[in-house]
C-alpha cells in the first residue's frame, strides 16, 4: 500500500514535468537561452570587424564596459530610480482610486467605463507614443500648444527641457500602464467578500477605516506580483523616453536618460556586440539585485 | 479529454518549433533572389525591364523592411540570404567589413562604368574596391512654393535666405523650414563651410573651426524655424503652405504634387563667407552582390549586372519614379531631359558629397544629432558642446573595435 502511494507520487512528479515540458522548453528558448547567449557573446570580440569570425577574448569587454558606468551613467541611474518611484506611486494611487470608483455599488454603465479604461492597452505602444508626441506635444500642431495659443500664451516646447520631458514621459507612461494595474486592482477588489463591509458598516466604520482595514490588506497579496512586474517594466522602460525625446532625426533637446537609453546611445550604436552584451549583462545583474532587495520583504508579509 | 488536448497542444508546439529550423538551398544557377526596400514603382520598372532583357534568368524581387538587420543575421548563410540586394551605398563599409560582399569589378565588362557619374562611383567604393553597381541617387534640393516665393525672390546666397526668412516669418508662417537639428540635413551647412562630419580615414570633424563656424551661422536660421526638427512637422508645414521654402529630397515631390503645390526647384544657396554652395549628402542606390552568389552563380550574376548597365534601365526608373540615374547616358533621353526634378538632381550631383560609407559613420549620426540639438535646441555653448561631441565621437569609434 505504502509502496503504491510512493510509486504514484513519483509518477505524478514525472507527469507534472512532462505536461509542463513544452512550456518549460518555450521559456527556456525565449527567456533563458537569450540570456545565456548574451553572456557568451559578452566574452567574445563580436563586432562589425569580426562578425562571423569572432573568438573568445575573456573578460576584457567587461573592463571596457565599466567605463560606460561613468558620471553620466550614475545620473541616468538616479533618473531611472526617480522615474520608477514616481510612476509606481502615481499608478498605484490612480488605479486604486479608479478601481474603488468602479466598485461603487450602484454605478451605471460600469462596462463602458471599463472598456474605455482598457483602451490604451489595446493599442500598440509604439503607435500611442507617437500619437502623443505629434498629437499632444508637437510645438506646431499639438493640442497643448493650440490651447496655449487660444489662451493667449506663447507656444511651449514641451519635450525640450529635462524636467518637462520627464513630466511628459511620465504622463504617457501612466496612460499606457494604468489599464494593467487597474484591471488587477479591480479584480482584487471584487474578490473581497462583501459581508466584511456590511459588518464593518454595521459597526460604524467610516469609508476611510473600511479602506484601511479591509480593502488594502485584502488586495495586497493579489496585487503584489503585479507591482513587481510593473516595477520591472517601468525600470527598464525604453520606448516611451526614446520615442518621445530621442528618436533618430527627431531629437527634442532634452537630456533625460534612463540607464537603457544611456546604454543604447553610448554602446549599442557601436555595433560592437561583445561590448554591448557585457553592458547588458551588467544591467541585468543590477536588475536582479534590485529585485532581490525588493522581493524579500514582500514575500515575508504575504 | 483534457489530457488529449494537452498532448495535441504540446505536439503542435514542438512541430512548429521544428518547422522554424528547416530550410532549402538555392542551387538553381539561373534563379537570382534580390532583396530591396524600395518603392513599388521602381521595382516594377526594373523587373519589367529584366523580364524582357533576360529571358533565361529568373529574377525574384523580395521586399524587406529591415534589410540591414536581416543581412546582419543571415548574410553568410546561403540558405536564407539573397543573391543580391538593392540598398543605399552608406552601409557598404559595414557589410564589406563583415565579409559578406563581393567586389563587383570582376563581374563587369571592361569600360562599362565610363559613363557613370563620378560621385556615384566614389560612393560605391570602399577602401578602393567597388562593391556596388550604382542604379540611381538621391540628394537634397532647395524647394519652394511658387504661390508664396516668386522665382525672382529665390535666394542665391545664404544671407539672402536669412533676409527672406526675417521678412516672412511670424504669425504661424515660416519663410523657410528644414530638419535643422538632424545630421543628414546639417551636413549641407557643414560642407558649405568646408567642414566634414567624418573623413574617409574615420577621423571625426576634421575641420573643427569650419564645423563651429557653420553651427554659429546656422543658429540664426534655427531661431526663425519651428522648435521641432522631425520630418513630419517640417514636411507638413511645407505641404500645408505654412512654409514658403524648404530643403527636401525627391521623396517629397509626389506629396507636394498631391497637395497641389506649384513646386519650384532651385540650386542650393551659396554661403557668403566661403563662396561654396550648401553641399548636401547624396545617397546612391545600387545593387550589391553577396559572396556566395558571386562564387556559385557567377554567370547569371554577370548577365544581370551587364543588363543593368544599359542606359534604358535608368531611363525607365527615372520616368517611373523620378529617380536620378547614375549613368550619365540616361540624361540624353528626351523625356528624361525634360524632367526638371531629375535634371535638378543631376546638377546637385556636381556638389553633393556621398554619405560616408565607412562603418564609423554609424555612430556619427547620433553624435552629430546630439551636437546639433545641444546647440540648436538646448542653447548650449558651441565650443564646449563641440568639444564634448568630439570626445564622444572618438570614444564611440574606439569602442566599435
Amino acid at each position: 500500500m505504502k509502496e503504491n502511494v510512493k510509486k504514484k507520487k513519483g509518477r505524478d512528479w514525472l507527469f507534472s514535468y512532462l505536461w509542463s515540458a513544452p512550456s518549460l522548453l518555450l521559456i527556456g528558448l525565449i527567456v533563458v537561452f537569450p540570456i545565456l547567449y548574451t553572456a557568451y557573446i559578452s566574452l567574445t570580440n563580436m563586432s562589425v570587424y569580426h562578425w562571423f569570425d569572432y573568438s573568445i577574448i575573456g573578460l576584457s569587454n567587461y573592463a571596457r564596459a565599466l567605463f560606460v558606468f561613468d558620471s553620466g551613467f550614475l545620473g541616468a541611474l538616479l533618473a531611472t530610480i526617480l522615474w520608477t518611484a514616481v510612476n509606481m506611486v502615481i499608478q498605484l494611487v490612480l488605479a486604486f482610486v479608479l478601481a474603488s470608483l468602479l466598485n461603487i455599488q450602484k454605478l451605471r454603465l460600469r462596462k463602458l467605463y471599463k472598456t474605455l479604461l482598457m483602451f490604451p492597452w489595446a493599442m500598440p505602444g509604439y503607435v500611442s507614443i507617437l500619437l502623443w508626441k505629434t498629437g499632444m506635444f508637437n510645438t506646431q500642431f499639438g493640442l497643448l500648444n493650440q490651447w496655449m495659443e487660444k489662451l493667449g500664451h506663447q507656444a511651449v516646447r514641451w519635450l525640450s527641457s529635462d524636467v518637462s520631458a520627464f513630466i511628459c514621459c511620465t504622463v504617457v507612461n501612466i496612460w499606457l500602464a494604468l489599464p494593467f494595474m487597474l484591471m488587477i486592482m479591480d479584480g482584487a477588489m471584487q474578490s473581497i467578500d462583501k459581508s466584511y463591509y456590511e459588518s464593518a458598516t454595521l459597526d460604524g466604520a467610516t469609508w476611510l477605516e473600511r479602506t484601511r482595514y479591509i480593502t488594502v490588506p485584502s488586495i495586497r497579496p493579489i496585487i503584489a506580483p503585479a507591482v513587481i512586474i510593473t516595477v520591472f517594466t517601468t525600470f527598464k522602460q525604453f520606448d516611451v523616453i526614446y520615442l518621445l525625446t530621442q528618436q533618430m532625426g527627431a531629437k527634442t533637446g532634452s537630456g533625460l536618460h534612463t540607464i537603457l537609453t544611456y546604454a543604447y546611445e553610448n554602446a549599442f550604436i557601436t555595433n560592437n556586440y561583445g561590448y554591448s552584451s557585457a553592458i547588458s549583462i551588467i544591467i541585468f545583474v543590477l536588475l536582479i539585485l534590485f529585485s532581490i532587495r525588493y522581493q524579500s520583504p514582500e514575500e515575508g508579509s504575504a | 479529454m483534457k489530457r488529449t488536448l494537452a498532448i495535441v497542444l504540446a505536439l503542435t508546439m514542438l512541430l512548429s518549433l521544428a518547422a522554424c529550423g528547416g530550410g532549402k538551398i538555392q542551387t538553381d544557377p539561373n534563379r537570382l533572389v534580390i532583396w530591396h526596400d524600395k518603392e513599388d514603382a521602381v521595382i516594377e520598372a526594373l523587373s519589367a525591364y529584366l523580364e524582357e532583357a533576360l529571358p533565361g534568368v529568373e529574377v525574384v524581387f523580395e521586399k524587406k523592411t529591415s534589410l540591414t538587420d536581416s543581412l546582419k543575421l543571415v548574410g553568410n548563410d546561403p540558405n536564407s540570404a539573397p543573391d543580391l540586394f538593392i540598398f543605399a551605398h552608406d552601409k557598404i563599409g559595414v557589410f564589406a567589413e563583415m565579409g559578406i560582399l563581393s567586389p563587383i569589378t570582376g563581374l563587369l565588362d571592361e569600360g562599362v562604368l565610363e559613363d557613370y557619374l563620378d560621385m556615384t562611383l566614389e560612393a560605391a567604393s570602399y577602401k578602393g574596391t567597388l562593391y556596388q553597381l550604382p542604379l540611381y541617387f538621391e540628394t537634397l534640393m532647395f524647394m519652394y512654393n511658387r504661390r508664396y516665393m516668386q522665382d525672382e525672390e529665390v535666394p542665391a546666397t545664404t544671407d539672402e535666405l536669412l533676409a527672406y526668412m526675417q521678412a516672412n516669418t511670424g504669425r504661424g508662417r515660416y519663410g523657410f523650414v528644414e530638419q535643422h537639428s538632424t545630421a543628414y540635413y546639417s551636413a549641407a551647412w557643414i560642407h558649405g563651410f568646408g567642414g566634414s562630419i567624418i573623413d574617409s580615414a574615420g577621423e571625426p570633424f576634421t575641420e573643427p573651426e569650419a564645423v563651429k563656424e557653420a553651427l554659429r551661422y546656422h543658429l540664426q536660421f534655427v531661431e526663425l524655424m519651428p522648435g521641432e526638427t522631425e520630418y513630419a512637422t517640417v514636411n507638413t508645414l511645407f505641404l500645408e503652405g505654412k512654409a514658403d521654402a524648404t530643403i527636401g529630397g525627391p521623396w517629397m515631390v509626389p506629396s507636394a504634387r498631391a497637395a497641389e503645390i506649384d513646386l519650384g526647384i532651385a540650386p542650393m544657396p551659396v554661403v557668403d563667407a566661403t563662396g561654396m554652395a550648401l553641399a548636401p549628402y547624396s545617397g546612391v542606390q545600387g545593387i550589391h552582390v553577396l559572396k556566395f552568389a558571386a562564387e556559385n552563380k557567377a554567370e547569371a550574376v554577370k548577365v544581370l549586372l551587364d543588363a543593368l548597365t544599359d542606359p534604358q534601365v535608368g531611363v525607365s526608373m527615372a520616368l517611373a519614379s523620378g529617380c536620378a540615374p547614375a549613368n550619365s547616358k540616361c540624361y540624353e533621353d528626351p523625356a528624361v531631359a525634360d524632367d526638371a526634378l531629375v535634371q535638378a538632381m543631376r546638377e546637385t550631383a556636381q556638389i553633393a558629397v556621398p554619405m560616408p560609407n565607412i562603418p564609423e559613420m554609424d555612430v556619427m549620426w547620433t553624435v552629430t544629432s546630439n551636437l546639433l540639438t545641444d546647440v540648436n535646441l538646448s542653447g548650449k555653448d558651441v565650443d564646449s558642446a563641440f568639444d564634448e561631441a568630439l570626445k564622444e565621437a572618438r570614444n564611440l569609434i574606439a569602442n566599435m573595435k
